[in-house]
């Protein structure tokens, strides 16, 4: 019954949005206050029908209702109960109701608090909101339903692809999705914005929350991705180049640019076309992954199984709203009057700036995505974009971006002092210039980019540490003074160095963990001892163990430093009972914020084994440094002149004389 | 600076920035990309040394010989054609003789293929694409796909 | 019913979330709702005490202070000036009333429940497992009733009388892997006896698509030494030295195991065709169906014997399901010279010369590299006239 009642309310919920697709809006453009009115209960309304639908759905998981199609292809009565609730998303009809359920539930959360947002732009935004919906949930219905009943159901299920069979199956996508989806809401208020012809510096500040924390999630979401493929699939990569990371990094690198534009276009009114751009574009990017990674058309690691008719639907809601935004936007935008004016060296000058790189990092990764497919389609001959061509690309794009990030927070808005900001920099400078040369010291001239590399991560993570240090003025004002300043300065200041910070973290990671990487292959028998950047590993021999639903060939290893046990660490081949199929657990070892990572290959008859070991310094940085960067847009977000309250109804008088004194 | 010379400095950075951007672009592209070849077009064509590339197609049955510290050779074929390959590393979960392959590396002086990635599926339900279509030409594969 | 009277109020409260909020908000646009120009507004209101708070904390100067204020008083007034037009604004229709009721009460409910009738299965109950498997064995099915012994086994997995239940059923189910892990567990749990020995070697050769391996061959000779006259395990022990190629050996082994044996037996004919083919005789028995299956060293004995107490066509449908399970192998990964002569003689024997031609040729292709193999092909293709 639950099943079922999960599967009504499903197709109820496509037929309220429906509703929603409408009402709101015509009341927006009409001026009708009750139709507006509709536009906020129904998108709680909408998120609960979703929800209860996705609740059943989790329900037939956990209780292994093998009468439910989609549970039989995906899971098994002895999975273990976390891998059941997250093997709702680890298929591709669950993973679109997931996908729903995210895009209702930040309509829900603008209808729930968004009072401060002016009653059409809200209504227009949700129906544009519910416009996606609509599209998506025809989209299950029609061609992904989870819901498909069998009138006979077998004993036992498929179970889920091992490896997704992990407790990052259970964050990862989740965090993803918010990420992804939630720049719709984005793309909705853009939309709503160009429809009612009013687009001006107070959207701005009303979007801008909605945007961190869509930009939050999906940075939590691609690093936490990176960090499960990193230990998961048992390779020592954390980066792929995969089409599908690509297609999560193009949002992420749109997202980031639209952030900064639109503290352009809230401080000044300025970059008004481009930021709706922009907004249209995050999105797009965003849906253009989701068709990438659903349709099959690119061979990837992540590659759901696919169907040519879902990846047709999902083209035409593509182009749909892709088209759809960008003809709109072609009409309305040249309406648009001219914002305010600023020198080529200025806060919004550098914030141009970052736009550019953010823009051609972008098409970078565009390009390297998308090539292939095109030179297939045209020509038919296949070809593959790897590492080398991002890293020709996407690195060159993205160091004077790194080199400008501690330039923008200390320029003056509207006319800056290069100057004077220069000499605001000179002590990090001269930080990251020692970093720089005591790491040639160190490592001697082979590697030169290595000790750049950590130049230009130092001068990132102290150029942003410089901007608070520099705004509380220690020598001239004293402790006590300055603590309190430390403590006065807005949310939005902290956010700005603490998620810049983050990235100078990240890149450090990167830099040394690429560098200075050592690496041993061996077969090892037992007893035989493997050594690596001061480490000793004693190979002490396998056992076979059985887990819930998998047996496994467990390798045990003894790590010591300097004749001491530091460690044992547990790699495994594991083989998964159902469906027969091996993976590779690898074993990591932190140190630190270094790691020793080993994995396992090839069991030899004779009890010896594969083993292949790396030393990975300061790798952790990198997700470590993603982490910051998350903390740095949530506190933005808690910054409180964001959560503009309602106004008491303004009377005219009032808002004159309030601005008179400027005049 | 007037307005107009303001927006033409501004328009000027854009587009020398693009400008630098899109020939990086392309000359990676020239440079960087790398072709899928079937066992068939390295036989035929006679892919010359260094040239790397990516070999595809099904791990022929008995050829997967182990040697010490993993080091691995065997031959990927499309069935008319097969190339020998040499490979340092720990194999994909799901290498298996007769199944799917795709491989990256150059073709070394002797006609061996060395290797320095190789990839299986990652799912008992999926193929190289590549491979997939590669085997069709030679009309060994029966899939659906 | 009351999965009804849940889908009612589902969609009554759907309804209502449409309904209720249209039906408070005022006709006229003041009440809650807040118009863009207002709340433009008090963002620039805000704005402007930013300003003065930044100058405070001296992160602006009183030069950038002043501009960003006339800024955002220019943006304040532009604001001020939209809220008086929209107040002069027309007065609203009322034309959406009756539409928004019709809507709500009608098609809301009315489109909901049409597609849930096409594509949703009301009658359908919630079927979780462990309320599957708990229900009255008679009325469930076998698939049921193993899983509801493996059940058991997995949380009293010490329980050999269990195990020594479950495999057969599992041999019986094509589950070869499966019943020579009971098998296993059975020996394990509750002693070797001949019986269980042999039964257990059958299981992994069956599993081994009926070649003996060293393990089920040990197996049989366990069973052989707990019993010198079990006959299956000394079926298969004959059928592996046939395998291995000592034809001498093999026949030594048949003979002596054909002797004294109750010719009622169900392996008896398949030990004779084995018999018989080792030695170059033409095949006893009649010809067709039934003996192509023991030509193919593939099925095992149990198989064969299967195939005997199946009708006719049951058989055919047998050998043919067989035979394209081969075919299909070989046609997804290359295949040896056995295989594909095993093959390609399958299909001769089924009468499907075209077949056969089609395998010779793909066998020839992917053997090309192989010298010997290809020698060894077209021999057999001259001997079996393609």
């Amino acid at each position: 019954m639950i099943v079922e009642l999960g599967h009504f309310a499903l197709v109820l919920a496509l037929v309220l949005s429906l509703v929603q697709s409408v009402l709101p809006v015509t009341g927006a453009l009409k001026g009708d206050a009750r139709l507006m009115a509709v536009a906020p209960p129904v998108s709680v309304m909408l998120f609960l029908l979703v929800g209860l639908s996705f609740v059943a759905l989790t329900v037939s998981y956990v209780t292994s209702d093998f009468s439910v199609l989609n549970v039989v292809e995906n899971s098994h009565s002895t999975k273990p109960l976390i891998y059941k609730i997250s093997g709702v998303w680890g298929n591709h009809e669950g993973s679109v109701l997931l996908w729903v359920l995210i895009l209702v539930f930040f309509g829900a959360l603008v209808g729930t608090f968004g009072s401060n947002i002016p009653a059409p732009l809200r209504s227009a935004t949700l129906s544009v909101q519910s416009w996606i919906t609509a599209g998506f949930l025809l989209f299950i219905l029609a061609t992904s339903n989870p819901f498909t009943r069998l009138a006979r159901p077998p004993i036992e299920g498929n179970d889920l692809n091992p490896i997704l069979q992990d407790i990052g199956l259970a964050i990862h996508p989740p965090l993803l999705y918010v990420g992804y989806v939630g720049f719709s809401i984005t793309f909705s208020f853009a939309v709503a914005a160009l429809l009612l012809g009013r687009i001006d510096a107070a959207w701005a500040r009303w979007v801008r929350p909605w945007t961190l924390l869509a930009w939050v999630f999906l940075t939590l979401g691609i690093s936490m991705g990176s960090y499960w493929a990193y230990y998961e699939l048992g390779w020592g990569g954390w980066w792929f180049w995969d089409p599908v990371e690509n297609a999560s990094l193009m949002p992420w690198l749109a997202g980031t640019a639209l952030l900064h534009s639109a503290l352009v276009m809230e401080k000044r009114e300025a970059l008004k076309v481009w930021t709706i751009l922009l907004a249209i574009f995050t999105f797009s990017l965003s849906l253009l992954g989701t068709f990438l990674v659903r349709s099959g058309v690119l061979t990837s690691v992540h590659a759901f199984a696919t169907d040519p008719a879902r990846g047709i639907f999902i083209l035409v809601l593509l182009c749909l709203f892709i088209g759809g935004s960008l003809t709109l936007y072609a009409w309305r935008a040249p309406m648009l009057k001219q914002g305010g004016l600023f020198a080529p060296i200025s806060r919004e000058g550098s914030l141009v700036l970052n736009n550019l790189f953010l823009t051609a990092a972008t098409v970078a990764v565009f390009v390297g995505t998308l090539y292939p497919l095109a030179l297939d389609i045209v020509t038919g001959e296949k070809i593959s974009v790897g590492a080398p061509f991002f890293n020709l690309t996407f690195g060159p794009i993205l160091v004077p971006l790194l080199i400008a990030i501690p330039f923008g927070p200390v320029l003056a808005w509207k006319r800056g002092d290069l100057l004077a900001a220069s000499q605001r920099l000179y002590a990090a400078f001269g930080i990251s210039l020692l970093a720089c040369l005591f790491c040639f010291w160190l490592w001697g001239m082979q590697r030169v980019l290595a000790p750049l590399g950590v130049g230009l991560a130092v001068w990132v993570m102290i150029g942003a540490s410089a901007e608070i240090l520099g705004r509380i003025r220690v020598r001239e004002v004293g402790a006590a003074r300055a603590f309190s300043r430390l403590t006065g300065l807005p949310g939005s200041t902290w956010g700005t160095a603490i998620a810049h910070f983050g990235v100078g973290v990240t890149l450090l990671g990167i830099v040394t963990a690429s560098a200075f990487q050592t690496e041993q292959i061996r077969t090892m028998k037992p007893k035989d001892l493997v050594s690596l950047a001061g480490f000793e590993l004693t190979f002490e021999g396998a056992v076979p163990r059985k887990g819930p639903n998998y047996t496994e060939e467990v390798a045990h290893f003894t790590v010591r430093q300097g004749g001491v046990e530091i460690a044992r660490l547990d790699p495994s081949k594991r083989v998964y009972t159902a469906r027969q199929m091996p993976t590779t657990e690898a074993a990591i070892l932190t140190l630190g914020v270094s790691q020793l990572y080993l994995s396992l290959g090839e069991s030899r008859g004779d009890g010896a084994v594969d083993v292949r070991v790396y030393y990975k310094p300061l790798i952790t940085l990198i997700w470590i440094g993603c982490v910051i960067m998350a903390f740095g847009g949530l506190v933005s977000i808690a910054d409180r002149r964001l959560r503009v309250g309602a106004p008491k109804p303004a009377r005219k008088s009032k808002a004159v004389a309030a601005a008179q004194p400027a005049e | 600076m007037t307005r107009k010379q303001r927006r033409l400095t501004m328009i000027g950075a854009a587009g020398v920035v693009l400008a630098a951007a899109v020939g990086l672009i392309l000359y990676a592209l020239n440079d960087q990309i790398v072709f899928f070849q079937s066992p068939t077009d390295v036989v035929e064509k006679g892919i010359g040394p260094g040239q790397r590339i990516r070999l595809g197609g099904l791990v022929e049955e008995g050829s997967v010989v182990r040697a010490d510290d993993a080091h691995v050779t065997f031959s990927v074929t499309d069935t008319s054609n097969s190339v020998k390959v040499t490979y340092t590393g720990i194999l994909p979960d799901l290498f298996r003789e007769g199944q799917g392959v795709v491989t990256e590396g150059t073709v070394g002086p002797d006609g061996v293929f060395v290797a320095d990635n190789v990839l299986a599926k990652h799912d008992e339900k999926y193929i190289p694409k590549e491979v997939a279509e590669a085997l069709k030409k030679q009309g060994v594969w029966k899939g659906d796909n | 019913m009351i999965f009804w009277i849940l889908i009612a109020a589902l969609t009554a409260v759907a309804a209502l979330s449409v309904l209720v909020p249209f039906a408070r908000a005022n006709a006229g646009r003041a009440g809650a709702s807040l118009t863009g120009a207002a709340a433009d507004a008090a963002v620039y209101r805000q704005q402007l005490s930013e300003v003065d708070k930044d100058l405070e904390r001296g992160m602006i100067d009183a030069e950038a202070a002043k501009a960003a204020r006339t800024e955002i008083a220019r943006r304040l007034l532009s604001a001020a000036d939209a809220e008086t037009a929209e107040q002069g604004g027309g007065s609203l229709s009322n034309w959406p009333r009756k539409l928004v009721f019709v809507v709500a009460a009608v098609l809301i409910p009315a489109a909901a429940l049409g597609i849930y009738g096409l594509i949703g299965q009301p009658d359908l109950p919630d079927q979780p497992l462990v309320a599957r498997l708990s229900a009255p064995a008679e009325t469930q099915s076998v698939a049921t009733l193993v899983a509801r012994v493996e059940r058991h086994l997995a949380d009293n997995p010490e329980d050999g009388q269990g195990w020594e239940v479950l495999a057969p059923v599992y041999l019986r189910l094509g589950n070869a892997q499966s019943a020579a892990q009971a098998y296993f567990n059975t020996i394990r749990l509750l002693g070797p006896t001949s019986k269980r020995q042999a039964d257990y070697g059958e299981a992994l050769t069956m599993a081994n698509s009926g070649i003996v391996s060293a393990d089920a061959r040990a197996s049989f000779e366990k069973a052989v030494e707990l019993d010198p006259k079990n006959a299956k395990a000394r079926f298969f022990l004959a059928l592996a030295l046939g395998q291995e190629g000592k034809t001498g050996a093999a026949v030594v082994a048949w003979t002596s195991l054909l002797e004294g044996a109750d010719p009622k037996e169900p392996w008896v004919p398949a030990a004779r065709m084995q018999l018989a083919e080792l030695k170059g005789e033409p095949v006893p028995g009649q010809a067709g169906a039934p003996v192509s299956g023991a030509q193919l060293p593939g099925p095992s004995a149990a198989d064969v014997s299967a195939a005997q107490s199946m009708s006719a066509d049951d058989r055919t449908a047998m050998i043919r399901g067989m035979v394209e399970n081969l075919a299909g192998r070989l046609a997804d990964g290359g295949g040896t010279v056995d295989e594909w002569l095993r093959l390609i003689r399958a299909y001769m024997v089924l009468g499907e010369k075209g077949k056969a031609e089609e395998a010779l040729t793909t066998a020839r292709q992917n053997l090309a590299d192989n010298a010997e193999a290809l020698s060894q092909i077209n021999a057999f293709a001259r001997d079996a006239g393609l």
